[in-house]
């Protein structure tokens, strides 16, 4: 464990974080420990997002910062690891809309906030989320939109979710640039939430973590 | 479908030639923060036209003559003060091999709605490159990377051999290799589909002034905030941020570049067509992108820089305001008193009035989700607060948050458009 890592990663020192890491792992540094560093700086981002310190850019940065460790350390790891998760979520951008910039912030919060998360991406279809749900079985179903084209598309898919008999098996939550209240109770879902925070307390509520 | 009984008379009885003067002094008076005789409304109907006409929106991008009939038809109906249909149309893009958009039929079913392919078309590595020429790598690096049928433009040599004089003739056999006279032939498509579009453009304008509607605040020029022009259509979302941690220094130069050649176009469209406005979407200044430090170091800048030199040349920026401003209002209040516009998408239109309410002319006011989802008092019991509060004193001008208005059912535009007329008198 290094605090020191931790800390240059959290305060957004690129450079240093990845020297850093390199030099932990060419002196037989635990390559776990580093992965545990890593999540515990990530969970600083996301304290630091949530309380208007941190933005999109450094979100990013701590993405492509996380990407770059990861692949550094994954020549060192002998297995894959993975710890308990809060719950699952499936989340994707609905039908007819290729918009993922918030549907990504929701992603990476939800991430650190330990859920496990599926993405299907953007422009997906109706039926899609319906067979992800059965496969993947969510406790939670997130659906972004960013066009107004979006209200009649995430209406659309809670329709299909409750026509397949799934509607009791989920929680929908909707969010992204032109969704309100309004379109909550148009769609049928059962929650909006205004930002990647809503969504980490809504799933927080309904599942528990 | 939407049957639409057209009603026997005009508003108040009046004349197309009357109800045009009046509407274009309400749309001006509102834009001088001056009280009209009512608060003007504008409708920005775009494949709402497609609903009520029962077509596609395919046809609706690529049939004029259709989408003139059924905006001339929808404007007759609701009687606004101003009204316009489709942004774009995919002529040149689709002449060109735009990779950065999507048309409903072309990459998209026929009902879909137009969209941005948004990419990292512009590398780091690109930056020098644009620093010191950017028309020359905008022609002979990023028209080939973006445009598919403009590939051939790669061959040409650098665009400063221009500047040879006689020795630059050397030079034009290039011209002749067949991916460049290929790009040329798509050029040439490109420049056919743009004349059309813009002279059909016309067209309807001047068929709905005849008709007594006023010209739409968005008519006019376009440009972007410094900041998003590097964004949207350049770097895209993941590479600009990136940027103001990686390479801040040259995206602050980038942006000083294109402020200034924005600016010199701006200006000489105003001279070159007589028409005041130059409209300004802004994509990632609101809230929630970046924090204050950051909107003050890269965003507000140039974009209050940009606003100032179109004011003094006479020029009146009408700003979309996308997202929420909330945060931000304090900054919008430097802005020339009286001289600029600004229409709002999600921010607090109440809190808008009262921050900037002696400063620019507000437009907006109406959620799109009311119109598609809510219910008619629901539409009137807003309209008439919005009327009350935000059209107080004038400088208002109704429309939709959203300058675009597909899914929005017409019986509650009705409503709103009535009560607006109703609530809207001084």
């Amino acid at each position: 464990m290094s605090d020191e890592l931790v800390k240059a990663i959290a305060d957004m020192e690129e450079s240093r974080a990845l020297a850093m890491v390199k030099e932990l792992l060419a002196n037989g540094a635990d390559p776990l420990a580093i992965l545990d560093d890593c999540r515990r700086a990530m969970e600083i981002v996301g304290e630091r997002f949530e309380q208007n310190v941190y933005f999109i850019p450094e979100l990013i940065l701590a993405g492509e910062m996380l990407k770059d460790i990861s692949a550094e350390v994954k020549p060192y790891l002998k297995q894959n690891v993975s710890g308990k998760k809060n719950g699952k979520v499936l989340l994707g951008t609905v039908q007819g809309d290729i918009h993922d910039i918030g549907k990504d912030i929701v992603n990476f919060m939800l991430d650190v906030n330990n859920f496990e998360v599926r993405d299907l991406g953007v422009d997906v279809p109706p039926e899609k989320f319906v067979e992800e749900i059965k496969s993947f079985q969510p406790e939670v179903v997130a659906l972004s939109g960013f066009l107004t084209l979006s209200y009649s598309s995430m209406k659309d898919t809670v329709d299909a979710i409750r026509k397949a008999g799934l509607r009791d098996k989920v929680k929908i939550m909707i969010g992204g640039g032109a969704v309100d209240e309004q379109i909550c109770s148009y769609a049928k879902a059962d929650a909006f939430g205004k930002d990647a925070m809503a969504a980490v307390t809504l799933a927080k509520g309904w599942i528990g973590g | 479908m939407f049957e639409l009984t057209l009603p026997e008379t005009r508003e108040g009885n009046k004349t197309p030639e009357q109800l045009f003067a009046e509407r274009t002094q309400r749309m001006q008076d509102a834009l001088a923060l001056k009280k009209p005789d009512r608060i003007p409304i504008q409708l920005g109907f775009g494949y709402m036209l497609a609903e009520m006409g029962g077509i596609t929106r395919q046809e609706l991008h690529e049939n004029g003559e259709k989408e003139m009939e059924l905006l001339e038809k929808a404007a007759l109906y609701f009687e606004p003060d101003s009204a316009m249909g489709l942004f774009n149309n995919p002529g040149a893009a689709l002449a060109v091999g735009d990779r950065m958009t999507k048309f409903p039929g072309h990459g998209l079913p026929p009902n879909g709605s137009f969209q941005f392919v948004e990419g990292e078309y512009m590398k780091p590595e690109d930056y020098d490159a644009f620093l010191d020429d950017p028309a020359d790598w905008a022609i002979r690096k990023y028209w080939p990377r973006v445009f598919s049928k403009l590939e051939g433009l790669s061959l040409l040599p650098p665009l400063g051999i221009a500047a040879f004089g006689t020795y630059a003739l050397f030079q034009l056999g290039i011209f002749k290799a067949p991916p460049v006279a290929a790009a040329l032939r798509a050029l040439g498509d490109a420049v056919e589909a743009q004349a059309a579009a813009d002279a059909r453009g016309q067209e309807t304008f001047q068929r709905l002034a005849k008709l007594g509607f006023a010209l739409p605040l968005f008519v006019g020029s376009i440009v972007e905030a410094p900041f998003d022009f590097m964004s949207d259509t350049l770097r895209g979302m993941r590479g600009i941020m990136l940027d103001i941690h990686r390479r801040p220094e040259k995206l602050i130069a980038a942006m000083e570049k294109c402020l200034t050649f924005q600016l010199e176009f701006a200006i000489n469209f105003r001279k070159a067509t007589g028409m005041k406005m130059c409209f300004i979407p802004l994509h990632r200044g609101s809230d929630g992108f970046m924090s204050l430090e950051q909107f003050e170091r890269f965003y507000w800048p140039t974009l209050k820089n940009m606003q100032e030199v179109l004011v003094e040349n006479d020029i009146i920026p009408f700003v979309f305001y996308e997202g929420v401003w909330d945060q931000r209002l304090k900054y919008l209040a430097e802005l020339p008193k009286g001289k600029v516009s600004g229409l709002f998408q999600f921010s607090d239109i109440f809190k808008v009035k009262e921050v900037l309410g002696d400063v620019m002319c507000i437009a907006g006011g109406m959620r799109n989700s009311m119109l598609q989802a809510g219910t008619a008092e629901e539409v009137r019991e807003w309209t008439r607060k919005v009327c009350e509060v935000v059209g107080r004193d004038g400088g208002f001008v109704m429309t939709t948050g959203i300058g675009e208005m597909e899914g929005c059912r017409p019986e509650l535009v009705k409503v709103w458009v009535d009560a607006t007329k109703e609530y809207g008198v001084y």
